[in-house]
């Protein structure tokens, strides 16, 4: 892991938190609903999701259970643990100030 | 590792995998082409397994770890930056660590006794002798009551003694009582310490040997015990080595120690033997409750005083460690305080640069904050940093000491105790660890200042804030600091000068000294010794190109001279003074050339000649301060004196200039010569019974070189065996010069390195200032500012905060002057001069340092300037 990749892995826990705030889900699921709600524009690799996952799950912001898909496999469901919410809250605000910002800047004549 | 966690991860992804393929298959590939798909996405699945792991196995010290190559790339990034705050802060530590290794030595390190608290030395203190001492009188009377003390022991000094098998070598024979070890709680390190039976007179002769000499005379062979080796010319048994670690407790070197070996009996009452005693106390007992618990034992010796000195003697108790460093204490604290000052000035230099690389990095860190990293990761990262710069500054640091410590003992002082022992050794590894750790919570303090704060509507932008201020203060308190340090050092530097400039009252130019101690073993009597002395006076008035020789029993400036105390001395015709020693007077026996060659002037009347050396021709030079004291401004030639009660009547011949005898920052005693005589005399304590050890003077038109060489040439002629050291009196004068010289010389160091951090600080917080102000001085220029105002304009600011630090450091000066005047010699603490210089100095550097960045202000470019930011 490098300096530089820790800060995407920020954005991308905040990502991974969002999406998990609408309901539970297993890792394949996460992926999948991040690049629908994106639009495409973003894409997760499955090398940096999973390690993302247990990094939250260690940290209490998730929780997780193993059930049985409606196919039949076994899968690890992920869920926002309350700590997870609020830190959601709190990243969302920061980080839209940021955005904001870094936009105003940028579009700055 | 965890097998299930193992397992558990792997279904993880396979669910993964299988649900990707699921997908990719439902969009119309094969099965075949599907799976592998789903598996090329992971890239690789095994580092990703190892990756998913690792996030568990992750404990809190390999997030540390990971901290510290994150710091490290930080810093690989910024090698100039990195550097600069290295090499600072090794400049800060470096010294820091050579002194404590000096000073712990004298101030803190245990001595090699076991339960040294309780080890006291002891003894009647008076102005006859420097240090405590007791007559063996009244120490065999202590002896038998132990008062205060578990027990008691002593020793009577050490002499020459000569080893005299195979090639003879000179030794130093420290004469101790029977309970010496086992009173120090010393254990000899083969053999046994001396029986009772072993320190009477008569009773065979033995030694123990210091580690020192067993290693270098005995190749550490074991078979040493028991042997018979010939001390003086007398077979003495080995019956012990003593352990590497032994010292003398008064740290007099020795080689050897042989029994005290004291007749109790001869001494009886009156007895004038001089031993140094140490006790060690019982258990809870404090040295003031055993100086009280002595008040009897010490009232009754007194008795023994005679009645006119009982007034200027009194007790002393004290730590043997007391007894050791003396006034080394002082020196040594000044020198911590002077080295800690110049650490806090690279800290606070390194600190300011880690203050400008934060806000220079508030911007990351904000993201950072954004993303997601606590406050507590993000101050961890800061102080993990911090840590690193100061672990390698330390390692650094350490190398450096190494290199001061060597030159410390290159140049060390007599004066000191313990100076050479100095080395790098665990404690000064943990002094300098625990240095680089405060510096590094300093650090961090700094540096993090605004992480609570971190809000990022502020973070883009520089700031002049809360920081600002703090490195404004920084380099306040660095110019304070650097007044201090420059006044100190300049106060030594002169003192030091005053000393090398003493005016000695003899010419020690172009003279050259020889200094022999005759053996017990080839020179028994006083008729062998002098006619030795009769020998080398011939080879003296037989060399080619002597002008002048002399043989003395002593000679200044150090203080080796013999004396004898004032009141003791009779003026014909007069009562003997009723009460007080008066001081000391140092007396000599000289040959007659010894004024002419010491090119001491001859006052009044007339130097010694050869007539003076017939028995029963009794004359006396005395110095002038002498001739003062005892005759004011009347004549003193003709009168006559008589020494110590007894003897006959000396008749004063001549007035000599005084000379410095007492080393040379103490003013001279007054002093008297008698002229050294060519024949036994009787045993009368005022006359010059011909001393073991003498000193030979010579002026000569030959080189130094070779007249040094041809003095130690000439003498081993005369007796091979006969150990002889030979100098120049420009070295002996040197050597007592030796400890001003050192402070001043480190102190210079100190304030030196002080005020080059303290410029660096200074110019590195204006650069910092004028570059955020360029828009500023852009506008101001283009409105029509000077080049010259926007220097003058930098420069003010630059002196707005460089007075209150000069300021306080003026205040500083005044609080510290008291602790330096100890150290001074003919220098106030409040050396007006040296103030002057100060000043000036400081402002002059700050004005360079100032300079640069006023200049680079004063070159903006207002076009430029103004579309920036």
């Amino acid at each position: 892991m490098t300096g530089d990749s820790e800060s995407l892995q920020g954005a991308l826990e905040m990502v991974v938190l969002k999406t998990l705030a609408r309901g539970p889900n297993h890792g394949f699921g996460v992926a999948l609903q991040i690049q629908d709600t994106s639009e495409g524009l973003l894409r997760v690799d499955e090398g940096s999701l999973y390690p993302a996952l247990h990094r939250l799950e260690k940290r209490g912001l998730l929780s997780a259970d193993w059930k049985t898909t409606p196919n039949g496999r076994r899968a690890k469901i992920y869920k926002l643990t309350p700590a997870g919410r609020k830190r959601l809250e709190d990243v969302e605000r920061t980080w839209l100030t940021l955005a904001r910002g870094v936009h105003l800047i940028l579009e700055a004549k | 590792m965890n097998r299930d966690r193992d397992d558990e991860i792997r279904e993880e992804l396979d669910f993964h995998e299988a649900a990707r393929a699921d997908l990719l298959r439902s969009d119309g590939m094969t099965g075949r082409e599907a799976s592998a798909e789903a598996r090329k996405r992971f890239g690789n699945r095994l580092a990703v397994e190892e990756e998913v792991l690792a996030v568990h196995a992750w404990t809190r010290l390999e997030q540390w770890w990971s901290d510290v190559r994150l710091a490290v790339r930080g810093f690989a990034r910024n090698p100039v930056l990195a550097a600069t705050a290295v090499v600072t802060l090794a400049l800060g530590i470096g010294p820091a660590a050579a002194v404590f290794s000096v000073v712990d030595r004298i101030l803190y390190r245990p001595l090699p006794y076991p339960g040294e608290a309780r080890l006291a030395s002891f003894g009647m203190k008076a102005p006859i002798e420097a240090t405590e001492f007791l007559m063996a009188p009244a120490y065999f009377n202590l002896r038998g009551r132990q008062g205060p003390f578990e027990m008691v022991t002593s020793w009577t000094g050490r002499t020459d003694c000569d080893l005299t098998e195979g090639e003879a070598r000179r030794l130093s024979c420290g004469m101790v009582e029977a309970s010496f070890l086992e009173t120090l709680g010393v254990a000899p390190l083969m053999g046994r310490g001396f029986t009772k039976a072993e320190d009477k007179p008569g009773a065979a002769r033995v030694a123990l040997l210091t580690y020192a000499l067993w290693r270098s005379r005995f190749g550490r062979e074991g078979g040493v015990i028991g042997r018979k080796i010939s001390l003086d010319g007398q077979l003495t048994e080995v019956v012990g080595v003593l352990p590497e670690s032994f010292e003398m407790p008064t740290l007099n070197a020795v080689d050897v120690l042989v029994p005290a070996a004291i007749n109790e009996a001869a001494q009886g009452r009156q007895g004038t033997l001089v031993v140094r005693a140490f006790g060690r106390l019982r258990e809870g007992i404090s040295m003031e409750r055993a100086a009280a618990e002595l008040q009897p034992w010490f009232q009754d010796a007194m008795k023994d005083v005679p009645p006119m000195f009982r007034k200027e003697v009194s007790l002393r108790v004290r730590p043997l460690r007391d007894r050791q460093v003396g006034d080394s204490v002082l020196a040594a604290r000044l020198l911590l305080g002077a080295v800690l000052l110049v650490l806090l000035l690279a800290c606070a230099n390194v600190a300011n640069l880690l203050i400008a690389r934060g806000v220079a990095r508030e911007l990351e860190r904000a993201i950072r904050a954004t993303l997601g990293a606590s406050r507590w990761r993000i101050a961890r990262q800061s102080l993990v940093e911090c840590l690193l710069l100061a672990m390698v500054a330390a390692a650094a640091g350490l190398a450096l000491a190494g290199v001061l410590i060597r030159v410390f003992a290159a140049t060390a002082p007599g004066g000191i105790p313990r100076l050479t022992q100095a080395a790098l050794d665990g404690r000064v590894g943990l002094f300098t660890l625990g240095a680089a750790m405060l510096c590094a919570a300093l650090f961090a303090v700094a540096s993090m200042g605004r992480t609570n704060t971190v809000r990022l509507g502020h973070g883009a932008r520089t700031t002049r804030g809360r920081q600002g201020w703090l490195r404004i203060g920084l380099v306040s308190f660095q110019i304070a600091v650097s007044v201090v340090l420059l006044q100190g050092s300049l106060l030594l530097l002169r003192s030091f000068w005053n000393v090398q400039n003493t005016a000695l009252g003899f010419d020690g130019e172009g003279l050259m000294t020889a200094q022999l101690v005759l053996g017990q073993h080839r020179y028994p009597d006083a008729a062998a010794r002098v006619a030795f002395f009769e020998r080398v006076e011939e080879r003296l008035a037989g060399m080619p190109g002597v002008a002048s020789y002399a043989v003395s029993d002593s000679l200044p400036p150090s203080g080796q001279t013999r004396s004898m105390i004032y009141s003791m001395i009779d003026v014909e015709g007069r009562e003997p003074a009723p009460q007080g020693t008066g001081g000391m007077v140092g007396w000599r026996a000289v040959t007659p050339g010894y004024f002419r060659t010491l090119s001491i002037p001859v006052e009044q009347g007339r130097a010694f000649q050869e007539a003076d050396r017939i028995p029963g021709q009794d004359s006396v030079v005395v110095s002038r301060a002498l001739a003062r004291r005892l005759f004011g401004d009347g004549p003193a030639l003709g009168k006559r004196l008589r020494f110590g009660r007894i003897g006959p009547w000396f008749t004063i011949v001549g007035v000599a200039a005084d000379v410095r005898n007492g080393g040379l920052t103490v003013a001279p005693d007054p002093e008297y010569y008698l002229a050294r005589k060519r024949t036994v005399t009787g045993p009368n304590p005022g006359l010059p019974d011909m001393q073991r050890r003498a000193f030979i003077a010579v002026r000569t038109s030959l080189s130094p070189e070779q007249t040094l060489a041809w003095l130690r040439t000439e003498i081993r002629e005369l007796d091979p065996a006969l150990p002889v050291e030979v100098e120049s009196m420009e070295q002996r004068v040197g050597a007592l010069a030796a400890r001003p010289k050192f402070m001043a010389f480190l102190a210079t160091l100190f304030s030196v390195t002080g005020i080059v951090l303290a410029a660096v600080g200074l110019y590195g917080v204006m650069a910092f200032l004028v570059s955020g102000r360029t828009r500023e001085i852009g506008i101001r220029m283009a409105m029509g500012a000077t080049p010259s105002r926007i220097s003058r304009m930098v420069l003010g600011q630059a002196g707005v905060w460089v007075a209150p630090g000069i300021a306080a450091g003026g205040v500083g000066v005044v609080a510290c002057a008291g602790l330096l005047r100890s150290q001074l010699y003919q220098v106030g603490q409040y050396d007006g001069g040296s103030i002057v210089v100060t000043l000036g100095v400081l402002t002059t550097v700050a004005l360079v340092a100032a300079h640069v960045p006023a200049r680079r202000a004063s070159r903006v470019d207002p076009s430029v300037a103004v579309r920036e930011e």
